[in-house]
C-alpha cells in the first residue's frame, strides 16, 4: 500500500487544485482529511433534507484561532477529576465523602505495601537504580543493636521508640556510663514530644464522622493525636530524667516546657520557667513562644493576660533573645482572647513587628481579621482592613511560615461574605490562583469551607449567568457543594427568573448526592410548581417531577409530604400528563396525605377542558372520601361548570349538602 | 486465560535458554531442564469451538497480526539497535503481568499494556467493575508502591473500568 501511495502523492502535488475540486465533490461527506478549515463546506447537510439544502457560509478562522485553541488547554481543566484519582467515571468521586474515602483507601493501600516492604526487606534490597534512590529502599523499623551503649540509645531515638529509649538510658545510668549531652537532649525531646508514650502506628487517620455532608463546627479537630487525650502526668519519665541530670541547660528546659504546654500542663510549664530563671539559665525563642501561647490558660482576666504577655516579652528582651514571626503570631492569638483591649493592642503589635523587620505572615493577617470581624455580624469596620491586606499581598508568592497560615483564606472569604463585598471576594480568589498560593488553602475541609463561602457570596451578589459560569468552573472539580450551597443556587435561579434550568440542576443535585435531603427536594418541587411556564419548560418540568417521584417511590429515600405530593401533581397537570396525575391521586390516599386546594382546582380545570364530567364527579367523591373541607365548594363548581346526567347531579347535590353541616 | 497464555510463552523462553546454557556450559555442571514446548502454530491462538466461546479483540487475532490489526502489549526501547536490557525488561513484564493478575484477581478484562517512558513504568489495565471503588483504590495504592519499591522506578497505574468484558466475537 505504501508504494502506490507515493505515486498518488506526486500526482496530487502536480495537479493540486484541479484534483481537489473534483475530489471534494466525490468525497462529499468525508470532508475532513486534507482540506484545511478555511475551505470547510458543511457537506453533511446534503444527506438529511432533500427539500431545502442550506449551505452555510464559509467558515473563516482568525489568525490567532490556533493559538486560542491551544491556550484553552493550558491551566486547570474544570472537567477533570482530581489528579490523585484514576481518570474513569466509575472511579471518580462525586461527593465529598467519596473524595475522602477514596483518598483514604488509596493511602491505606500504600501503607499496607510499606508494611510488607519493611517487614521483608530482603526482597527489596537489590539496588539497580543509577543514581541510588533512597526513598525506594526498605526502611529499617526493627532494632538492630541490642547491647547497652550510647549507639543503641541513639538508634532507639531515631526510630522513635520512646519506652525502649528510656529503658536503655536507665540501663546506661546504672552501668555508670556517661551519656553525652547531645544524646540526652535528643532523648528529652523525644519523651516530651510524645508525652512519654510510644507513638501509635498510623491508626485510622480519621476515626471520626461518617455523617459527612453537614459542615463541621468550626473548632473541630481532625487528627488522631487530638482524640487520644494525652495529658502530662506528674513525675513522668521526662521529669525524672530531668531531675537526675547533673546540669540542665537551655535545651533541656526548652524540651520540658514545650512538652508541658503541648500536653495541657501550662501551670507546671510556668513554674518550670520560673525555676529556670532562678537558676539563671537563659531561655530561647521557642520557650517564650509556647509560654505566650499558653497565657490564655494561665490567667482568666483580660488585663492580667496582657500583663503576663508584656512581662514575658520584657524578660525576653532582657535575655537578649530575638523574637521571630511565631512570637508575634502567638501574641496576636492571645490578644484574640483578651476582650476589647485586643483591637488596639494588635495594631501596636503589628507595628512593633514591622519595626523589627519581620514580615507578617498569613497567620498574622488572619488573627487581625478575626479580631476586627467577629463572626457576630458587626460591621463597623467595613472591609477596609481586608482591602489593605489584599492589596499588599497582591501578586506575591506566599509561603507557609506558621501552621495557622492555612486559616487565612477561609477567614478572608467569611469577611467578604459578611460585608457583602463581591469585588474583594474576586481579589481574594485571584490571590489563591496566583502561582502556588493554592497550596495555602489547607486541608480539603478548609478548602471546601473557603469555596463554600465564595460560592455563597457569588449567589448572593452576582447575576445568574456569572453564577452559572463559576458553578461550572468550581463544581465538581474544586469542591462539592453542601445543602446550603444548593439552596443558594436555587434561590439565585429564582431571583433571576431562570427556572427553566431547574431540570439540569436537579441532575446535578443527584450527582452530588443531595437527592436524599428533603429540604433540597421540597425547594425544587416548590419552585417548579409555583407558576405556569411555557410548554417546553413545562414538559421538562414534568420529566423532572417524574424523576423526583421515582426518588420517593422506587428508591424510598424520602417520605412524601402534603406539599411535595401536591406540587408534583400540579406540575404533571400543567404539562397535560393527566393520566399520571390521576395516579398521583391514588398515592394521596395510600400515604394519607391531603391534597391542597390548588390541586383540586387544577384537576377540575383539566377535566373541564378535557370534557370528562364523570371524572369530575369521581374527583368530588374522592375529595369527600378524604373528608376535605373543600368538598362542598368543589361540588358547587362541578354542578355549575359541567353538564351532568341526573344521577351525577344527585350525587353532587348530596355531597354539597352533606358538606355544609359538618363545618 | 491470561495466565495460561503468558506461562506458555515463558515456558518457551525457558526451554530455549535451557538448551543454550547446555551448549555453552564448560564448568562441568551439566543440568538438563526439559520443559513443555509450545509450537508456533499453537501460541496465542484460541481453538475454534461451537460458537459459544467469547473472545476479546486481543484474543481474536493471532500473533502474525501484530503490527497490522493488533498493537504491542509491552512498549520499551531495548529492542532497538544498540540498546541493552531486552531480556531484563521481558522478565519484569512477566512478573508484573502475573502480579497484576493475582492482585486484581478476576477483575482484569484484558491483557495488561506496559509502557516505559524515561524512568517511569506505566501499567495500563482494563478492569471489570467487580469491586467497589474503595477496594480498587486500596489495591491501586498497594500495587503502585510495591512495584515502585521492587523495581526502583516510579510505577503508575492507569485503570479504566468496564461493566463486562468487551467481546469481539464468539468462536
Amino acid at each position: 500500500m505504501a508504494a502506490p501511495g507515493r505515486h498518488v502523492g506526486h500526482y496530487i502535488q502536480r495537479n493540486g487544485r484541479f484534483l481537489l475540486c473534483n475530489i471534494e465533490q466525490v468525497l462529499g461527506h468525508r470532508s475532513f482529511g486534507w482540506t484545511p478549515a478555511v475551505r470547510q463546506q458543511a457537506a453533511e447537510v446534503n444527506q438529511e433534507l432533500p427539500e431545502s439544502i442550506v449551505i452555510p457560509k464559509k467558515k473563516t478562522w482568525s489568525k490567532e484561532a490556533v493559538l486560542e485553541a491551544l491556550s484553552s488547554t493550558v491551566g486547570r481543566d474544570p472537567t477533570a477529576c482530581p489528579y490523585m484519582f484514576q481518570d474513569d467515571p466509575f472511579l471518580t468521586p462525586r461527593t465529598s465523602t467519596e473524595f475522602r474515602m477514596f483518598a483514604l483507601s488509596q493511602e491505606s493501600g500504600r501503607d499496607a505495601a510499606k508494611f510488607f516492604i519493611n517487614s521483608n526487606p530482603k526482597f527489596f534490597t537489590k539496588d539497580f537504580a543509577e543514581p541510588h534512590i533512597p526513598c525506594l529502599m526498605p526502611k529499617t523499623v526493627s532494632l538492630v543493636l541490642e547491647e547497652v551503649s550510647e549507639e543503641a540509645l541513639k538508634e532507639r531515638i531515631n526510630l522513635r521508640k520512646v519506652s525502649a529509649a528510656v529503658d536503655m538510658y536507665d540501663q546506661l545510668l546504672q552501668a555508670g556510663t556517661a551519656v553525652s549531652m547531645e544524646t540526652t537532649h535528643g532523648l528529652l525531646d523525644l519523651i516530651c514530644f510524645y508525652c512519654d508514650k510510644d507513638p501509635a502506628e498510623e491508626e485510622e487517620p480519621q476515626r471520626e464522622d461518617t455523617d459527612s455532608d453537614e459542615p463541621k463546627p468550626k473548632g473541630r479537630i481532625h487528627r488522631a493525636s487530638d482524640f487520644i487525650k494525652l495529658t502530662w502526668k506528674e513525675n513522668n519519665n521526662a521529669e525524672r530524667i530531668f531531675n537526675l541530670l547533673p546540669e540542665r541547660d537551655t535545651r533541656c528546659y526548652s524540651a520540658l516546657i514545650r512538652g508541658m504546654v503541648k500536653y495541657r500542663a501550662p501551670a507546671k510549664a510556668y513554674s518550670m520557667y520560673t525555676d529556670m530563671l532562678n537558676n539563671r539559665v537563659t531561655g530561647d525563642v521557642h520557650i517564650f513562644n509556647t509560654l505566650i501561647s499558653s497565657v490564655v490558660h494561665l490567667r482568666v482576666n483580660y488585663e492580667a493576660r496582657w500583663e503576663l504577655v508584656t512581662e514575658l516579652l520584657y524578660q525576653m528582651n532582657q535575655q537578649k533573645i530575638r523574637p521571630n514571626i511565631l512570637t508575634f503570631n502567638s501574641v496576636l492569638q492571645t490578644l484574640r482572647r483578651c476582650g476589647p483591649i485586643g483591637k488596639s493592642l494588635s495594631l501596636q503589635t503589628v507595628s512593633e513587628m514591622k519595626a523589627l523587620g519581620i514580615a507578617p505572615s498569613l497567620a498574622t493577617y488572619e488573627h487581625i481579621l478575626c479580631l476586627f470581624h467577629k463572626p457576630v455580624a458587626q460591621k463597623q469596620y467595613g472591609a477596609d482592613i481586608l482591602q489593605e491586606i489584599v492589596s499588599e499581598l497582591e501578586g506575591t508568592s506566599l509561603t507557609c511560615q506558621d501552621p495557622n497560615d492555612v486559616l487565612f483564606f477561609a477567614t478572608a472569604m467569611r469577611v467578604c461574605v459578611d460585608t457583602k463585598e463581591l469585588e474583594l471576594g474576586y481579589k481574594v480568589h485571584s490571590l489563591t490562583e496566583f502561582g502556588e498560593n493554592y497550596k495555602l488553602q489547607g486541608v480539603p475541609y478548609q478548602r471546601s469551607t473557603y469555596y463554600g463561602r465564595f460560592f455563597n457570596l457569588l449567589c448572593m451578589m452576582e447575576h445568574v449567568d456569572a453564577v452559572l459560569k463559576w458553578y461550572r468552573r468550581l463544581i465538581p472539580s474544586l469542591f462539592y457543594p453542601n445543602v446550603q450551597g444548593m439552596m443558594d443556587l436555587l434561590q439565585c435561579l429564582d431571583t433571576d427568573n431562570r427556572l427553566d434550568l431547574l431540570p439540569d440542576i436537579w441532575k446535578d443535585i443527584k450527582t452530588v448526592g443531595h437527592e436524599n435531603k428533603s429540604e433540597v427536594v421540597e425547594e425544587v418541587l416548590q419552585l417548579m410548581a409555583r407558576e405556569k411556564h411555557s410548554p417546553e419548560v413545562q414538559e421538562s418540568f414534568a420529566t423532572c417531577a417524574l424523576d423526583v417521584k421515582n426518588e420517593f417511590e422506587v428508591k424510598r429515600l424520602l417520605q412524601w409530604s402534603n406539599l411535595s405530593l401536591s406540587n408534583v401533581t400540579i406540575v404533571l397537570l400543567r404539562a397535560n400528563k393527566t393520566q399520571m396525575a390521576w395516579e398521583m391521586l391514588e398515592l394521596f390516599k395510600s400515604y394519607n396525605r391531603v391534597p391542597s386546594k390548588e390541586v383540586l382546582d387544577a384537576f377540575l380545570t383539566v377535566c373541564h377542558s378535557d370534557g370528562t364530567p364523570q371524572k369530575a364527579v369521581e374527583l368530588v367523591q374522592a375529595a369527600a372520601a378524604l373528608c376535605l373541607l373543600q368538598t362542598p365548594t368543589l361540588a358547587t363548581r362541578t354542578l355549575a361548570e359541567f353538564d351532568l346526567t341526573e344521577e351525577q347531579r344527585a350525587i353532587l347535590t348530596e355531597l354539597e349538602a352533606a358538606g355544609e353541616p359538618s363545618d | 486465560m491470561a495466565a495460561s497464555l503468558s506461562s506458555a510463552g515463558t515456558v518457551r523462553v525457558l526451554s530455549t535458554l535451557a538448551r543454550s546454557s547446555l551448549l555453552c556450559s564448560s564448568s562441568g555442571s551439566r543440568g538438563l531442564h526439559v520443559t513443555a514446548a509450545c509450537c508456533k502454530n499453537r501460541a496465542a491462538r484460541t481453538r475454534v469451538g461451537k460458537g459459544e466461546k467469547p473472545l476479546t479483540y486481543e484474543q481474536a487475532f493471532h500473533p502474525h497480526h501484530i503490527g497490522h490489526c493488533k498493537g504491542w502489549l509491552s512498549q520499551h526501547t531495548s529492542n532497538l539497535k544498540g540498546e541493552e536490557g531486552a531480556a531484563e525488561r521481558t522478565m519484569e513484564d512477566v512478573f508484573i503481568r502475573k502480579f497484576m493478575f493475582g492482585t486484581f484477581h478476576g477483575s482484569l478484562a484484558n491483557e495488561i499494556v506496559l509502557k516505559r517512558r524515561g524512568n517511569m513504568l506505566i501499567v495500563c489495565a482494563l478492569m471489570i467493575q467487580k469491586m467497589s471503588p474503595l477496594k480498587f483504590y486500596f489495591l491501586i495504592g498497594y500495587t503502585e508502591t510495591l512495584l515502585s519499591h521492587f523495581y526502583k522506578c516510579p510505577v503508575k497505574l492507569e485503570v479504566q473500568t468496564l461493566q463486562d468484558k468487551a467481546v469481539y466475537k464468539y468462536i
